[in-house]
Formats: structure tokens, C-alpha cells, sequence
């Protein structure tokens, strides 16, 4: 007899069993499908070079979308890890992971192109800026009335730099509000200017200076005698002898020499017709030789005690005296405290010429295109332009237009 | 009769065990944590960590929606829990390095200030020494200026004291740079009417009015 060695049936399960579960290793293994790692790589390189491309400020709604479901897929690939599915299954995860890229792809794309478009609008409205406040500043310069201004001047430029330096750093919307605050600043001090100096470019005004310097100069011709005229404008003095001008020279005027002077100390040299009252020579002024004028006269205490009324003057204002036509030997003198200063042989010239009684008119200016109203004009261009910038607008040219100089060479 | 009694303690105690609670608490805590995180300046230091902060608040607030949307009995908080916890973890490393990275803004501001206002006291004490024979009018506006650069140091500290760093550095930079522009501009002045070969200078006068 042949004996047998059969197994129990027990046995035979158990065989089976283990045969099958090492059958199915390997497939049940080969599907827990992790997410390719190039794809991991590219989300994270994605929200890196979102941060780099100020994603938050840029594109928002773009980047909160791409966070949303990054943080999203980042839960799930904590959860599901482990997850086992079979090969024919598509692996969702993996799926969304690609969607979130896609977002991510898109939030970049958004950030990038707006914060290039920011950066070009910003470094064309900072060159405008930067322009009106260069030409801004000669403008007043020129027209020496910078102290008509206060601490706005500084008040500005400090802001220009701010704008520049947030630029720098690519802080664009701060550097936009900068540039913002400092066009405002530039549009209000160009409105003090306008609202001090206007009557320069104002018809009334000129043709009450027109017919001043007409009577003196027909004065001069009727009396065969010698009368001055100075044009605040254009910061001149003209001698007519017999109704013809003779001499001509550029003078300084008081430190706010364009404005009509109202009281002692104000730095303004006065408008109105005048006449010398005393000749002082040498040792008799401090300022080489001088023409004492007859300021303030009837009309300038007349309009002192208007001011005075209607309180436009400090209180205890006085109306100040001692206006005269001076040399002086101090070439860093450029301004004077409301007199009108010559070069000393320029006044060795006049002594020749100027007597007692000889009528001195000062008027702001003789034409409409003074350079002050040209000034103001260019100001108020530049004003309008700013306007639209300082409420957010596109940025323009921002140029202002220097007003060409009217001064002249000496007869 | 006992049958009776399950009919009615089944169901009850179904409910009892399978009905889970939304984490309103754990929701709160989230939210304080991250509002704490924009308090704390993240919007503006960390800008884009604080929008993942938001991101995941939103995610959470999602889940517990879902959860809400859900059968009663088939609701399950547990990854939403899971969430709001991470909000919380997550807001509070951003809180804590808003705080560093402020306080890194801060130091560099107070040190942009303290050289600003050395600065301005420097040109300030030139300008009590800015020669009388300037041009009045240059010399007015180098007192506006410095008047104007003293003005703007307040300015710098309102921009401290509101926690905005940036601008008060960059403020006080600028500050600092144009303080140096006008103590050169005197210093030059100064120069110019400095004593020649042991002479005395000459001072000159200005005009009355």
C-alpha cells in the first residue's frame, strides 16, 4: 500500500490564503498612489515665487483662491496618505493638486502683470513728480518768493524723496501716496503764489501800472527833466530823460520784493508813485549812496489804515519808512528788506542824473507777458496736470515751462 | 412592555451618541487667533503668510459647513476640528514672527529717527550761526526749512506711535538727507563770508523798510 501524505484541509486554507495575500501584495501595495513629487515641488516653488511677486497685494482675489485650495490639498495629503486605491481608480488628489497649480499659474501670472503695470505707472507719475518739483522750485527761485511759502517747500521735498525711496524698495502704493500727498502740496502752495501774485497777470492791475508809468514818463518829457521807473516784474530801473528811456539796470528788491509792502518788516517793496526827497552820498547812508524816497505817502497810509481796520496785518503792524534806492558793497546781498539796491557805479550813474523831486514810480509790471504772469501761468498748468495725479490719475507729462527771462542788458 | 421601552430608548440613545456638535468653540479660538494675527500687523509684515492664515480659516469654515449640510447623524467634525486647529497653530507662528519682523522694522526706525533728529539739531544750530550778510530771503527760507525739517520730526514720531515703521524710517531717512543738504548749504555760506588772511569778515547789513 501506497501511503499518502496528504495535507489536512485546514492546512489547505491556510495555503491558499497566504498564496493569495502574496499574490495581492504587490498590486494592493502599487496603489497607494502619492502624488508625483514634481508636482509638490512646482505647487511650493509656485507659492515661493508667489511671495516674491507680492501675490497678497497684487492679485488678492487670485492668490486667496490659490491658498485656499493649497492649504486645501496640503490638509488632504496629510489625510489621505495612506489611502489605498485600486489601479484602474484615477487618483483625485493627484487631479486636484494639478487644479491647484493651474490657480497657482494664474494668481503668478496676475501678480506679475500688475506689479509691472504698478511699477510703470509709479515710475512715470515719480518723474512727473520729481520734474514739477524741480521746476517748481527754479520757478520760485526766480521769482524770489520762496518765503512766501513757509515750510511747505521742505514739506514737499521731503515727500518727493519718501516717494522715491518707497519705489526703491517696491512699496509702489505707498510710494503712489506719497507722490499723491506731494502733488496736493505743490497745488496749494501754488495757489498761495497765485492768490499773492495774481494781480500781476490781472488786466485791472496792469492798466492802472501802465497809466503810472505813462504820467511819469510824459512827466519827464513835459518837464525836460529826469523820472524813474521801476518794473517789480522784471526786477529793473529804467531812467527816461525828456520822455526817453537813458538807463536801464536789474535791481534787487526786498526779500518778498513782488508783493505790495503793507507794513514794517513784511519784506515787500512798495507799489506807487514816488519822489526822492533827499540825495545821501557817502557817510550818509549805510548802503554807499542812496535816494531816499517819500514812503510811505498819502495813499500808502491810507490803504496801512485800511489794512489795519480790517485786521489783515499783524496787530501792531507799523507801516515802516526808510524805502530808498541804494548801492551796497555786500555782493551776498541779493535781497534787501523792501529797498531797491543797484551796484555801486550803477548809482554813481543816477547821482549824475536824480535830484531832489525827481519822480520814482515802482509799479509790479508794465506788460501782461511779465515774467511773473508767465511764471503763475506755467504754475497753474502744471496745477492741472497735478490735479488729476493727486486724485490718482494717469500720469501726463508733469513738465512745466519755464517762462523765458525778460531780462535785458543795460542801456 | 419592555419592547415598548426600546422602541422609544433606541432611536434616543442613537441620538445621543451619533449626533455630533459643530466646534464653535474651537471656531472662535480660530478666528481670535487669526484676527490676533492682523492686529498684530501681519497684513502688512507678513502679507502673504496672513492670506494663508485666511486661506485656512476659509477651508475650515468650508468643512463645517459641509458637516452642518449633513444628516444629523452622519455628521462628523473631526477633520474640521482638525483644521481649526491648524488656523490656530498656524496664526499664532504668524503673530510671532509679525512681532519679530515689527520689532526688526521698529529698531530700524528708531535708529533712522535718532540720526534724523541729530541731523535736524545740527542744522539747526548752523542756522543760528548763518551769516547775516546771506541774502535775507535765503536766509528766511533756511530758517523755514529747518523749521520745516523740526515740523516733520513730529511727523515721524505720529508714524511711530501708529506702529506704521516703514514710513516713519522712511521719513526720517529723507529727513536726515535734507537736514545734511542745509547744514552744507550754511556751512558753505559760512565759507564764503569765513575771515580772509586773518581779516576780519565783513557782515553786511540789510536794508530797512
Amino acid at each position: 500500500m501506497v501511503r499518502r501524505n496528504r495535507l489536512s484541509p485546514w492546512r489547505q486554507r491556510q495555503g491558499v490564503i497566504l498564496l493569495t495575500l502574496l499574490t495581492l501584495t504587490p498590486i494592493v501595495g502599487g496603489c497607494v498612489q502619492e502624488p508625483p513629487p514634481e508636482l509638490l515641488q512646482a505647487l511650493v516653488a509656485l507659492d515661493r515665487q508667489l511671495v516674491a511677486v507680492q501675490g497678497a497685494e497684487f492679485a488678492p482675489d487670485e492668490y486667496a483662491r490659490f491658498v485656499e485650495q493649497w492649504v486645501a490639498a496640503q490638509q488632504r495629503l496629510l489625510t489621505e496618505e495612506d489611502v489605498i486605491s485600486w489601479p484602474w481608480e484615477t487618483n483625485q488628489l493627484v487631479d486636484d493638486l494639478r487644479k491647484v497649480h493651474q490657480t497657482g499659474l494664474r494668481a503668478v501670472s496676475a501678480a506679475q502683470h500688475r506689479r509691472e503695470a504698478a511699477q510703470r505707472t509709479t515710475k512715470a507719475r515719480l518723474a512727473d513728480l520729481e520734474q514739477r518739483h524741480r521746476t517748481f522750485t527754479k520757478i520760485v527761485e526766480d521769482l524770489g518768493s520762496r518765503v512766501l511759502l513757509g515750510e511747505s517747500p521742505m514739506e514737499t521735498a521731503l515727500l518727493v524723496k519718501q516717494a522715491r525711496t518707497f519705489f526703491t524698495d517696491g512699496q509702489f502704493t505707498r510710494s503712489k501716496q506719497a507722490i499723491q500727498r506731494a502733488h496736493r502740496l505743490l497745488n496749494s502752495q501754488t495757489a498761495v503764489l497765485t492768490n499773492s501774485l495774481g494781480r500781476y497777470a490781472e488786466a485791472d492791475h496792469l492798466s492802472t501800472w501802465h497809466k503810472m508809468v505813462r504820467h511819469t514818463v510824459e512827466w519827464s518829457r513835459h518837464n525836460n527833466a529826469v523820472g524813474i521807473v521801476v518794473s517789480k516784474a522784471d526786477r529793473r530801473l529804467t531812467l527816461y530823460r525828456n520822455g526817453r528811456p537813458v538807463l536801464s539796470y536789474p535791481v534787487r528788491l526786498g526779500f518778498n520784493g513782488l508783493a505790495d509792502k503793507r507794513y514794517q518788516g513784511d519784506g515787500a517793496t512798495p507799489e506807487g508813485q514816488y519822489r526822492v526827497v533827499r540825495n545821501r552820498d557817502r557817510g550818509h547812508t549805510k548802503f554807499y549812496r542812496a535816494f531816499l524816497l517819500d514812503y510811505p505817502n498819502e495813499e500808502d497810509r491810507r490803504r496801512f489804515r485800511s489794512a489795519r481796520r480790517a485786521q489783515a496785518i499783524p496787530v501792531g503792524s507799523l507801516i515802516g519808512g526808510e524805502i530808498e534806492i541804494h548801492g551796497g558793497d555786500d555782493q551776498l546781498l541779493s535781497q534787501t528788506l523792501g529797498c531797491i539796491m543797484l551796484d555801486n557805479w550803477q548809482i554813481d550813474r543816477l547821482f549824475e542824473s536824480v535830484e531832489v523831486g525827481t519822480p520814482v514810480t515802482i509799479v509790479g509790471a508794465t506788460e501782461s507777458s511779465n515774467p511773473v504772469a508767465l511764471a503763475l501761468a506755467a504754475l497753474e498748468a502744471a496745477t492741472d496736470a497735478g490735479e488729476s495725479q493727486a486724485a490718482g490719475g494717469q500720469p501726463g507729462s508733469g513738465e512745466l515751462h519755464q517762462p523765458a527771462s525778460a531780462a535785458t542788458d543795460s542801456m | 412592555m419592555k419592547r415598548r421601552i426600546l422602541y422609544f430608548i433606541a432611536p434616543a440613545l442613537l441620538l445621543a451618541v451619533g449626533c455630533a456638535k459643530a466646534p464653535a468653540d474651537k471656531m472662535e479660538a480660530a478666528e481670535r487667533a487669526a484676527a490676533d494675527a492682523k492686529t498684530a500687523g501681519a497684513s502688512t509684515y507678513m502679507a502673504e503668510d496672513y492670506a494663508k492664515v485666511e486661506g485656512l480659516l476659509a477651508n475650515a469654515k468650508k468643512e463645517v459647513s459641509e458637516q452642518d449640510a449633513k444628516f444629523a447623524l452622519l455628521r462628523d467634525y473631526g477633520k474640521a476640528e482638525e483644521m481649526l486647529a491648524t488656523v490656530q497653530t498656524e496664526a499664532s507662528r504668524v503673530t510671532a514672527d509679525t512681532s519679530s519682523k515689527k520689532e526688526e522694522a521698529k529698531n530700524a526706525a528708531v535708529q533712522a529717527q535718532k540720526a534724523a533728529q541729530a541731523s535736524v539739531a545740527q542744522a539747526q544750530a548752523l542756522v543760528a550761526k548763518a551769516p547775516v550778510g546771506k541774502d535775507r530771503a535765503a536766509l528766511e527760507a533756511i530758517k523755514a526749512d529747518a523749521q520745516g525739517l523740526t515740523t516733520s520730526l513730529a511727523e515721524v514720531q505720529k508714524s511711530m506711535d501708529a506702529g506704521d515703521y516703514p514710513a516713519a524710517k522712511a521719513n526720517a531717512e529723507a529727513i536726515q538727507e535734507k537736514s545734511r543738504a542745509l547744514a552744507a548749504e550754511i556751512q558753505t555760506a559760512l565759507a564764503k563770508v569765513g575771515t580772509p588772511k586773518g581779516q576780519k569778515a565783513k557782515k553786511g547789513k540789510p536794508t530797512r523798510s
